[in-house]
C-alpha cells in the first residue's frame, strides 16, 4: 500500500497525462459518428452567440455582394413564377416541400469534417436530417439541433453522402468529398457501362427524403477509371461555392414520418 | 504573485478568443491550419508543476474544443504538447542556464531558443492533433505535410504575436 502510494506521488504527471489523453480519445470517439454529437448541442447554445455576433459584422461588410446575389436569385424565381407551362404534378410536388430560410453564423471548409452553423433551431421547426440548400445547390443535412441553431454536416465532410442523377440520361450515383478542396467532390458508384464527359451536370435523385429531386448539386469537372467492380468515379465541381454561404434554405418534408413509416414495415 | 496570476488569465482568454474568431476563420489553404493558442501553454513558467501544466493545457483544449464542436481533439494535443514542454525543455537548456530564470519567454531566453523550444512542441502538437483528426495511418502523407506546413506558420505567427503584445521597456 505505502509503496502504491510512493508510485503514484513519483509518477502523479505521467498517470494525470495518461488519464487526461484517455478522457479526450472518450471525447473524440464518442463524438465520431455524426448523429451522436452530444457535444455539438451544448456548445452550439454557447458559441452559437458568439458566432451569431461575429456574423453580424461581417454579413455588413458584405452587404453590397450579398444583395446582388440576392436579386439574382430573386430574379431567378419571378422567371419561374412566369412560365406559363407547369407540370402536371407541380403543384402537388410543392406541398411535399417547406423551405425554411436561415442564416449560416459559422462555416468551415478545411478541416476533414465541416460543420455549418446556422441560426434557425427547433423552435422554427428544424429537426435532424433535413435537407439544406442554397440558391447555387445542395449545401448538406441538418445533424444537430438546439433550441435557436443548428449545426449542418455541409458536403465538405467524410460522412457525407448525397444521392445524385445524371441529367442526361437518368443514372444514379453518389457523391461523397476527398478531403481535398472545398470546389470539388468525388462520384462514386457509377454503372461503368455509362459514358460521362466534363461539364455534365448532376441534380438530387428525390430518393431520400431531404432533398427534393432535381436540386442541382454540380458539373463533372474530370472522368475517372473504373474499379474492379466495374463502377467508376469521376471529380464533380460543386455548384454550391461553399467559402462564400450566408444564406441558405433548409428543406422540410412535409410527409417525412408517413414516409419513414412505410419505409419500417418493409 | 497575483499580477502573474491575471497576466496569465488575460493571455489565457485573448489566446482563446485570438484563436476562436480569427485564426479559425481565416482560411490559409487545405494543408496550413495554425493553432497559435498554445502559446499559452509555451510560456507558463518555468516552476509550474507539470500537473498544472497538464490541467492547464486540458482546460485551453477544451474551450477551444467547444467552440469548434471537436470535443477532445485539440485537448488530446495540448495535453500532450503540455506533457513533453519539460522534456523539451530539458533537451533544449542545462539546469544552470534556467535557474535564475522566471518564463521561457523571448525576453528571458532569447529569440532563437526560444523558435527552437517552440517550433519542437508546436511539431508535437501538430503531429497529435492532425492523426486524431484523420484517426488513420493511412492518410499518413497528408498528416505530414499539414503538421510540416502548419508548424513553421504557427510559429511564425506566434512570435508575431509575442512582439505585438511585448511590454514597452521602462
Amino acid at each position: 500500500m505505502y509503496n502504491l502510494f510512493i508510485f503514484i506521488r513519483k509518477y502523479n504527471a505521467v498517470i494525470l497525462f495518461i488519464l487526461l489523453e484517455v478522457l479526450c480519445i472518450v471525447m473524440i470517439v464518442q463524438s465520431l459518428p455524426y448523429q451522436s454529437r452530444k457535444m455539438a448541442n451544448v456548445s452550439n447554445s454557447i458559441t452559437g452567440g458568439v458566432h451569431k455576433t461575429t456574423s453580424n459584422w461581417h454579413d455588413y461588410l458584405h452587404l453590397k455582394s450579398e444583395n446582388e446575389a440576392l436579386s439574382e436569385h430573386n430574379a431567378l424565381l419571378l422567371k419561374r413564377l412566369g412560365c406559363e407551362e407547369v407540370e402536371a404534378d407541380a403543384e402537388y410536388y410543392d406541398d411535399i416541400f417547406t423551405y425554411i430560410p436561415a442564416r449560416v453564423v459559422n462555416n468551415n471548409i478545411y478541416e476533414m469534417n465541416n460543420y455549418i452553423v446556422i441560426d434557425k433551431g427547433s423552435i422554427d421547426g428544424i429537426e435532424p436530417d433535413m435537407g439544406v440548400i442554397c440558391d447555387k445547390g445542395v449545401v448538406g443535412k441538418v445533424v444537430n439541433v438546439s433550441k435557436h441553431y443548428a449545426s449542418v454536416m455541409s458536403m465538405l465532410n467524410s460522412y457525407s453522402i448525397i444521392s445524385c442523377r445524371f441529367v442526361d440520361n437518368q443514372y444514379v450515383a453518389n457523391v461523397v468529398w476527398d478531403n481535398k478542396n472545398y470546389r470539388y467532390g468525388l462520384v462514386k458508384d457509377i454503372p461503368s457501362h455509362i459514358v460521362i464527359k466534363a461539364g455534365d451536370t448532376l441534380v438530387t435523385s428525390g430518393f431520400s427524403n431531404s432533398f427534393p429531386a432535381d436540386v442541382m448539386v454540380g458539373t463533372i469537372a474530370e472522368k475517372g477509371d473504373a474499379d474492379e467492380n466495374m463502377f467508376s468515379t469521376a471529380k464533380l465541381k460543386f455548384s454550391t461555392n461553399f467559402s462564400t454561404l450566408r444564406h441558405v434554405y433548409v428543406v422540410k418534408n412535409n410527409f417525412k414520418s408517413e414516409i419513414d413509416s412505410l419505409c419500417i414495415t418493409h | 504573485m497575483y499580477n502573474t496570476l491575471i497576466r496569465n488569465i488575460l493571455r489565457f482568454i485573448v489566446l482563446l478568443v485570438v484563436q476562436v474568431l480569427v485564426f479559425d476563420n481565416l482560411g490559409f489553404g487545405t494543408y496550413i491550419h495554425p493553432y497559435v493558442y498554445v502559446l499559452f501553454v509555451l510560456l507558463l513558467p518555468f516552476d509550474t508543476p507539470r500537473w498544472r501544466l497538464l490541467i492547464y493545457g486540458f482546460l485551453l483544449g477544451i474551450a477551444v474544443d467547444i467552440f469548434n464542436g471537436t470535443p477532445g481533439l485539440n485537448a488530446a494535443a495540448t495535453v500532450f504538447l503540455a506533457f513533453m514542454r519539460p522534456y523539451i525543455i530539458g533537451i533544449t537548456t542545462r539546469k544552470s542556464d534556467i535557474e535564475d530564470k522566471n518564463a521561457p519567454s523571448v525576453t528571458e531566453m532569447g529569440l532563437q531558443w526560444f523558435a527552437i523550444y517552440a517550433l519542437l512542441l508546436i511539431l508535437l502538437h501538430n503531429l497529435v492533433l492532425f492523426w486524431l483528426e484523420a484517426f488513420s495511418i493511412k492518410l499518413l502523407g497528408l498528416i505530414l505535410a499539414e503538421t510540416l506546413l502548419s508548424a513553421p506558420v504557427t510559429l511564425l505567427l506566434i512570435i508575431i504575436i509575442i512582439y505585438i503584445f511585448k511590454p514597452v521597456k521602462k
